[in-house]
């Protein structure tokens, strides 16, 4: 990199050879209008906003797009670039159904400010063309064709930062459009629902089906924290308006992801249907019901006290009421762990971070299914694949990185992948809880690996800092314990160890019914994730902030809060 | 060796064996012997000749004379008549004449054959035909006698320039490719010929496949790369069977490869064909394409001498352009440098077509004037109507009038005259062509292929068209005229690729010299030239029509009524104004007002 001298309407300007006059401008603060371009997004070139006039050129340059180059003189706003910007309004205007009043991002529409912007008030050919319909079959995000300017911003999204490629475009000329792969309505498509096209349309031609209407961006709260339902801790900014969440985006160029979202985060949390527990429930002849906290931990505290007590923590909960949890067992003597299986250990290599497997030569899944459980880190690892690392996979089971990989194996056959992966500089493994010892084994020559592990749950590391272990391969079925203590937090009790210990006193704290729930003697509310305060622990073992969006409803404590009060009682 | 003053070729294909070719041959070979000409006289076999159908058939040379249909009682007089005394014998000739090249045909006046010097001349399909017209010793010579930066020099001093339209210095390009960091290289030749009516690119690369993958050789040895495609428009099968087949002993002779002709040099290339967008000639869109992308054009800087594809440095020329390399080198610079203006140097292909009597190809020396081109060449417009306009440079080019008949062609006088050189398209049109439905058809073209990505060109063409239909259709309002100049002048500044700063072209270049037109559309609502149908009227003549009925039983749309013997009418509310009525009266008595 080396310095680079230009002007920009008659300033001086230091730039870096190899970035555009928009980047210089915009370091020197001077501000080129955009619209198809995006800074997460590689440089199209095709809305002509940001046209500028660099001397001694034969046309307008793209500044999204163009070079800087030594002694370089770029006009930003003469009157011919504002005629041209104008002009490309004017033609995006009357191309298809931009009448605002009716549109849901009316006010935080980036088309409409630019109007606004060049005085664009009314337009000469006022025809909209012929109506298209909207596509509407996917659960989270509209398509509405008729808002579509074209920037492609979404297929470029699609493409380079979730590495799904379901977007792209049908036809060409003036009867382009948007289409999800060939064609097909966009819930019967490829599209993974990580929603990243909804956070970069400019317009309103994509739609968030959940909160469209739901308020401007002067009228909302942005909270940024990190995302509970896995454990690799995207951080979220939530948007909300008074004590109603509307979305959920994910925030650029933060680690570990990036930026990038999943259904699982963005969208699943905010369709929530299991029923909330929004106060204590004690079991009264057979039946629960509610309850007040005083007589709820009354009735607690005296079972801790007197039972062998067993205690289970699920992880998706914060660090500090996994503390609390792990020091209240402690407390009464109990037997405590997490319910998360036990994620082995590599044996050799250094740890590496998420945004590492955009940094590496080779990259080596091994009893992992990331696109599944831990889906940011199955994106990036498929984007790697698409700027051409290879990817080899050992024990994983099929559900699409096979199309991203240059070797798949089981096992027994783990030493092929070594082999390949000899020659790279700086290998990466990413393993799970399904890496067996022989994969370990055999991957061990190359001791100059780094390794990613896809701790599995959602704060199964934080519960394993608080001194929780996996009771995975205990015999807890025995009848040594009467007293069993759920800390659930909103996880369910699926895809862990969950004994059922018939007879036992079962104390569940959690934020929603669930089976186990219904089986319990007394059952403590729990707040979510939105409601937190705390911290996370994600899969690389950073420390990461929870900060509440919303307040607890009415009846519900914070978990810790609870534990630290149960262990002031025994 | 020894030496023989005829040679018999006797056809030997499976047709000719089997009506006794070989047994003639024998035969033959006995009676030369028999009458004392076995040393004068060589026989020998040829796989085909063309008139197997009437076989046996054998071809004399150096006579060139075809006898077919032999039998072998005809050997001895034909030996003792023909080859001893000299007498062709006329009863045994074969009727067969090799088709003749429709397309190309022999050179009209004026023209001078250079990038088209082998076409329809050598079997595009037999390497050696090629090389016994001096083919890949242009390639032989820059391998072992010349250094990629004299190759340079020399098609430097050659004035060469892009025939793909920009006409931007071959020699230049190549060197910005040259000194531009990164590797591999690529040298890609530009073969998506998609302009309407222009085929000059197809005719080399059917039938000269090789002097455009020599030419790409030596590109890629003065420019340094290791690897070359040719992008050529799947419309065109032919041309690419045959240029795989020529690749294919390229490959096989040593050409193309590893360590070419035993030097270190190595180089290989392929075909990839189109998908049928015209925006894949732009060269970005084209390399789009190439690399398995949307063909979508993409801005520049960065050229793609610097980052073409893949990100690598890439050359990208015409086929014109390299079909012509190999004769630059071995002929020099100064012969190619010898033909032209002072700017454009050497010779030109156009596609002819249009309302002149020879329509085909041409190859010209720049500098010739449009008028030679059109009545020398062009042997004058048809049926001796008066000229019009031309139109140069394709669909994105422009139409000239009259005044410009006498100014010299080449690449600076066609910018300054409103038009383009472009690949080779002209399209002569006669006074009975209407500029304003001109340019709408050109619009609607441009629009139809317009790729899509940038606005200006996407909408904007679409509301040039939607003017221009309108003014043909009689409903054009008085501030259309300005509204297509407003129009045009933004498309132009504004646009992505030279697609759409072309893309008004037609419409500025025909307002600029045939403004006229537009006016008497928008505000008389009269088409000059009688071709637009929502202005004009088919009536008929009461004093010419016989009451043939002839029109009325032709009428597509039974709008003509009248009785046996006596004048005709034509309803016009029922007339779609298809003109068939005028096409087949016999006494002209249909007019058009």
């Amino acid at each position: 990199m080396s310095e680079v001298h230009l002007t920009i309407n008659g300033l001086q300007v230091t730039a870096q050879s190899g970035q555009t006059i928009l980047e210089a401008a915009r370091a020197a603060g001077i501000d080129i209008p955009t619209l198809c371009h995006h800074p997460m997004l590689s440089n199209h070139g095709a809305c002509r906003m940001c046209l500028v006039e660099v001397k001694g050129m034969r046309t307008l340059q793209t500044a999204c797009t163009c070079p800087v180059a030594e002694g370089m003189e770029v006009q930003t706003e003469t009157d011919e670039i504002n005629e041209c910007r104008k002009f490309s309004l004017e033609l995006l205007f009357s191309e298809r159904n931009h009448y605002c009043m009716f549109c849901q991002v009316s006010g935080d529409c980036e088309l409409q400010a630019l109007a606004y912007r060049y005085g664009l008030d009314h337009w000469r050919y006022p025809r909209p063309y012929e109506k298209m319909a909207v596509d509407a079959s996917d659960p989270y995000i509209i398509m509405e064709p008729n808002r579509c300017i074209l920037c492609t911003r979404c297929i470029r999204a699609c493409a380079e930062i979730v590495a799904n490629h379901t977007l792209g475009l049908r036809e060409r000329g003036s009867a382009t459009m948007v289409m999800a792969d060939l064609d097909v309505p966009l819930g019967q498509s490829s599209c993974v629902e990580c929603g990243v096209c909804l956070q970069v349309c400019p317009t309103g031609a994509l739609i968030d089906a959940r909160s469209a209407y739901g308020g401007h961006a002067e009228e909302v709260t942005h909270t940024q924290t990190t995302c509970m339902q896995c454990s690799v801790g995207c951080q979220l900014d939530v948007i909300s308006r008074s004590t109603r969440i509307l979305r959920i985006h994910g925030v650029w160029n933060t680690e570990p992801g990036g930026g990038l979202l999943c259904v699982d985060g963005r969208f699943r949390p905010l369709y929530e249907t299991r029923e909330r527990i929004a106060q204590p429930l004690v079991r009264d002849h057979g039946k629960l019901v509610p309850a007040g906290w005083t007589e709820a931990l009354a009735i607690v505290a005296k079972k801790l006290k007197s039972g062998r007590v067993l205690g289970l923590a699920s992880g998706a909960t914060s660090n500090e009421a996994l503390v609390a949890f792990a020091g209240l067992m402690a407390q009464v003597g109990g037997k405590a762990g997490q319910t998360m299986p036990a994620l082995p250990t590599l044996g050799f290599g250094q740890p590496a971070a998420v945004q590492d497997i955009l940094a590496t030569d080779y990259i080596i899944v091994a009893g992992a299914n990331p696109l599944v459980y831990q889906k940011v880190v199955g994106y990036l690892i498929r984007r790697a694949a698409d700027r051409g690392t290879p990817v080899a996979l050992i024990d994983v089971p099929r559900g699409g990185l096979e199309a991203s990989a240059v070797l798949s194996v089981s096992g027994q056959y783990a030493a092929t992948v070594t082999e390949q992966a000899a020659q790279a500089q700086a290998p990466l493994i990413i393993y799970s809880v399904g890496l067996k010892p022989g994969v370990a084994r055999a991957l061990k020559p190359l001791a100059h690996a780094r390794w990613l592990a896809l701790a599995p749950g959602r704060n199964s590391l934080g519960a394993r800092a608080a001194g929780l272990a996996p009771l995975e391969g205990h015999d807890l079925t025995s009848s040594r314990f009467d007293v069993l203590f759920f800390l659930l937090g909103e996880g369910s009790e699926e895809g862990g160890v969950m004994p059922r210990l018939d007879g036992a006193f079962k104390i569940v704290q959690t934020a929603y019914r669930s089976p186990l729930a219904e089986e319990a003697d007394v059952v403590l509310p729990a707040p979510i994730w939105a409601e937190r305060s705390g911290h996370v622990t994600n899969l690389e073992g950073k420390t990461l902030p929870l900060n509440p969006v919303v307040p607890m409803p009415d009846g519900v404590r914070d978990e810790a809060e609870v534990l630290d009060t149960l262990r002031t009682m025994m | 060796m020894r030496y023989y003053r005829s040679h018999v070729m006797v056809c030997t294909s499976p047709q000719c064996v089997d009506k006794g070719a070989r047994t003639l041959m024998k035969r033959l070979q006995e009676e030369l012997a028999a009458q004392g000409l076995a040393d004068e006289v060589a026989v020998l076999e040829t796989p085909h000749i063309g008139d197997c159908a009437n076989g046996p058939e054998i071809m004399v040379y150096p006579d060139r004379v075809h006898y077919a249909g032999l039998t072998l009682e005809d050997l001895p007089s034909l030996v003792e008549e023909y080859f001893k005394k000299g007498r062709v014998v006329t009863r045994l000739l074969s009727q067969f004449r090799p088709p003749v090249d429709k397309e190309l045909g022999p050179p009209k006046p004026k023209e001078v054959r250079v990038v088209l010097r082998n076409c329809g001349k050598i079997d595009p399909e037999n390497i050696e035909d090629y090389i016994a017209e001096d083919g890949y010793q242009a390639l032989a010579k820059v391998l072992t006698e010349m250094t990629p930066e004299q190759v340079i020099e020399e098609i430097l001093a050659s004035g060469l320039r892009g025939r793909g339209g920009a006409g931007f210095p071959t020699g230049r390009k190549w060197q910005f490719c040259r000194a531009a960091a990164g590797s591999p290289k690529y040298v890609v030749c530009n073969a998506d010929e998609g302009d309407p009516g222009a085929f000059m690119n197809r005719r080399v690369l059917e039938g000269d496949p090789h002097s455009v993958i020599e030419g790409m050789i030596i590109a890629a040895y003065a420019i340094g790369a290791s690897y070359g495609y040719i992008y050529c428009r799947a419309e065109y099968p032919i041309a690419v069977r045959t240029l795989r087949e020529a690749i294919r002993q390229a490959r096989e002779y040593g050409f193309l490869g590893q360590n070419i002709l035993g030097t270190d040099f190595s180089f290989d290339l392929e075909v990839r064909m189109g998908a049928g967008a015209f925006v894949c000639g732009e060269e970005t869109a084209l390399m789009a394409s190439i690399e398995g992308k949307r063909g979508h054009p993409r801005t520049r800087p960065p050229f793609p001498a610097v980052s073409g594809l893949w990100g690598k440095p890439t050359n990208i020329n015409n086929v014109e352009s390299y079909a012509v390399v190999p004769q630059i080198i071995l002929k020099g610079s100064a012969w190619y440098a010898s033909m032209g203006t002072a700017t454009s140097k050497g010779t030109k292909t156009f596609a002819l077509a249009g309302d002149v009597n020879n329509t085909g190809l041409i190859e010209v020396p720049f500098g010739i004037t449009m008028r030679e081109i059109i009545y020398d060449v062009g042997g004058g417009i048809k049926g001796g109507k008066g000229f019009k306009a031309v139109q140069t440079g394709g669909p994105m080019g422009g139409c000239l009038p009259a005044a410009y008949l006498d100014v010299p062609v080449d690449y600076e006088s066609l910018t300054s005259a409103g038009s383009i050189m472009g690949s080779g398209g002209m399209v002569v049109m006669d006074e009975e062509t209407c500029m304003v439905d001109i340019a709408r058809f050109f619009m609607e073209f441009i629009q139809d292929e317009s790729c899509g990505k940038c606005i200006p060109c996407r909408v904007g063409t679409r509301h040039l068209l939607e003017i221009l239909e309108r003014i043909c259709a009689g409903l054009g309002k008085p501030d259309d005229i300005e509204e297509l100049e407003h129009l045009s002048s933004l498309i132009r500044r504004s646009s992505l690729c030279g697609l759409g700063q072309g893309a008004p072209n037609p419409v500025v270049t025909t307002l600029r010299h045939f403004r006229s037109e537009y006016e008497a559309h928008i505000y008389d609502k009269r088409c000059p030239a009688k071709v637009c149908r929502a202005l004009i009227r088919y009536e008929i003549d009461p004093a010419f029509c016989t009451g043939c009925t002839l029109c009325a039983r032709n009428c597509p749309v039974n709008a003509i009524s009248g009785e046996r013997r006596q004048p005709h009418t034509i309803n016009q509310e029922l007339c779609t104004r298809c003109g068939i009525c005028k096409q087949v009266c016999k006494f002209d008595a249909v007019t058009v007002s």
